[in-house]
């Protein structure tokens, strides 16, 4: 039905648009021009696949030709979850890197390393000292005391909206934004807070964020490593097909062969079959993938908890999600041309 | 033309010679029969005729092509150069009788104009125009063949080899077969075919190829001339 439609789409629009331009134009003036456009079109349909074909071999007339559209639209569905599951897992390292990039939390905690518990107040003494050497500082951009209400909005996820903070004691924290400074800048620069203040911590997240990149990475190599065994997958299921289906007409290819039909010729009719049937397959597939993908989109915009990452896609992404079909459908193409081939060797 | 030299051919490397050291001529032009009783090898004789399969031991010159030496494209040009008349016919079941006969055409790749006029007139010719959109599951054995005989003859080969085309046609059918074949022949094409019917041997008159045991034995061909003018007066 796809493909069906498809080709109506794609390869009858031109004959429409011509029967248009025909009616518009002068006819002097348009008898080259048909023609020139009339070659090209016919240029086309030689080889447009969707187009239907007698194939000299019944290749389409085998019965586990739907079974072979299911596995590709499989194969196509799960490829396109595991792409896409490799994009977002791409975007969101990005944003976690970007967005944390130069950015350090000083932490006058309640408990000190000797075991002490500070007061508030003098948390809040401690806290105010450094917000005041922080913002005279040459390397910081930007530093923000965070109060009661940046901490419970933090605190939330994990405790709930109904607890009261006022109950909780609470460690000084002051999100600072710094310039783009080296390795030993910002040696310097924890000295600088160890000196006004000999309560504070430096915390730079780049310990937790690379844990966090290389956990994300590993389930990119994941992905990819599945990704590549689909492919895997469906090229034997695809060789197998075609093996399968020269086992079945070998008489018939036998004849052809033996009327002098090249390899090419006998592997047209089973390449023009797998483009067929693979894009058939492909675009199903796809087409189910996407709107899972978008699906679990939405779900995660909308999940209301900062602890599921919303998925992005992108442009790009798409762009990459729509081409599986053609992949699947190159895929399809080599493996038939491929497996066609190397049977026919065989043949004196 | 055609020129086996010590040929040896088997089925299985490890078995016995199915053909052996076979040394025969064709002529450009020539019209053979292929006689000899049932196992013979008449059948791998016509295989290795129309280049379905390669000798085990010894050479043959095809279009004075040497087919040892022959590469896969050289091959296939050798092969649409030959048209067979199978046993079985071998015709494709999914096709109609038009796009049967219309194959040869089409792996030649010759224009769809071409193919649709030839093949339309040739079926007209073998008395089956109205049938040329049936497929052979439709046609009782004698129309199967004759689409396998206009299938054969559609290219226009140079070499015709033709197992038993006559099995299965009665003898009006056989005899105009016969005829048409002989008007190939007069037009150039080499014509071997296989047959049992001594009648047709008989009345056409032409030289043998007689198999025994898997070797060959060609008639003398001034034997076949006498009987040939003795015919024709």
């Amino acid at each position: 039905m796809f493909s069906k439609m498809i080709h109506n789409k794609i390869w009858q629009k031109p004959h429409r648009l011509l029967q248009h331009v025909q009616s518009r134009l002068p006819s002097f003036a348009f008898t080259s021009i048909s023609n020139h456009i009339k070659s090209v079109i016919n240029r086309l349909n030689k080889h447009n696949p969707l187009k239907r074909k007698n194939y000299d071999l019944p290749l389409d007339k085998n019965e586990d030709t739907h079974f072979l559209v299911l596995l590709i639209a499989l194969m196509s569905f799960l490829a396109v979850l595991s792409i896409s599951g490799t994009i977002a897992m791409d975007t969101m390292t990005n944003r976690w890197s970007s967005g944390l990039e130069n950015k350090v939390t000083v932490e006058i905690s309640v408990e000190t390393k000797e075991g002490h518990i500070l007061s508030q107040e003098t948390i809040g003494q401690e806290t105010l000292e450094l917000y005041k050497m922080l913002s005279k500082h040459p390397d910081v951009k930007s530093a923000d005391v965070l109060g009661y209400e940046d901490i419970q909005e933090l605190l939330s996820p994990w405790l709930g909206d109904s607890m009261n903070m006022k109950d909780i004691p609470l460690p000084g924290l002051i999100a600072v934004e710094l310039q783009n400074i080296d390795e030993d800048g910002l040696q310097a620069f924890t000295k600088d807070i160890e000196k006004t203040s000999r309560y504070a911590q430096l915390e730079t997240h780049r310990e937790w964020l690379s844990d966090l990149i290389h956990f994300t990475k590993t389930l990119q190599t994941l992905a990819l490593i599945i990704t590549i065994i689909i492919g895997f997958i469906t090229v034997i299921a695809i060789a197998y097909a075609v093996r399968t289906r020269l086992a079945l007409h070998h008489n018939e290819v036998e004849l052809l062969h033996h009327m002098g039909a090249r390899d090419n010729y006998i592997a047209e009719q089973f390449r023009g079959h797998a483009i067929a049937l693979s894009f058939k397959g492909g675009v199903i597939g796809t087409a189910a993938g996407l709107v899972v993908t978008y699906a679990l989109t939405l779900l995660s915009s909308h999940s209301g908890t900062d602890l599921i990452p919303v998925i992005h896609i992108g442009a790009w992404g798409i762009v990459i999600l729509c081409a599986v079909p053609i992949l699947v459908c190159i895929v399809a193409v080599a493996t038939s041309q491929l497996t066609v081939l190397r049977n026919l060797a065989k043949m004196p | 033309m055609i020129r086996f030299k010590n040929v040896h051919f088997r089925y299985n490397p490890h078995g016995r010679d199915i053909l052996h050291d076979m040394n025969f001529t064709l002529k450009r032009g020539s019209y053979h029969f292929l006689t000899g009783p049932s196992g013979a090898g008449k059948t791998s004789l016509i295989n290795l005729l129309f280049l379905g399969n390669i000798p085990t031991q010894g050479k043959i010159t095809i279009f004075g092509q040497n087919i040892n030496k022959a590469s896969r494209k050289e091959m296939c040009t050798l092969r649409q150069n030959i048209g067979v008349v199978f046993q079985d016919f071998r015709l494709l079941p999914h096709l109609s009788a038009f796009d049967n006969v219309a194959l040869p055409l089409r792996i030649s790749g010759r224009p769809n104009n071409e193919i649709q006029s030839h093949v339309s007139e040739l079926l007209d010719w073998v008395g089956l125009g109205d049938q040329k959109n049936n497929r052979p599951e439709t046609l009782s054995g004698g129309q199967q063949q004759r689409v396998a005989i206009a299938r054969a003859i559609i290219a226009q080969p140079k070499l015709l080899l033709a197992d038993e085309p006559t099995g299965n046609l009665d003898d009006q059918i056989g005899f105009r077969l016969m005829g048409l074949f002989e008007q190939l022949n007069r037009m150039g094409t080499t014509i071997v075919i296989a047959t049992h019917n001594p009648n047709i041997i008989e009345q056409f008159g032409h030289p043998c190829l007689r198999l025994v045991d898997g070797s060959v034995k060609q008639d003398n061909p001034a034997l076949h001339i006498k009987k040939k003018i003795r015919h024709v007066f």
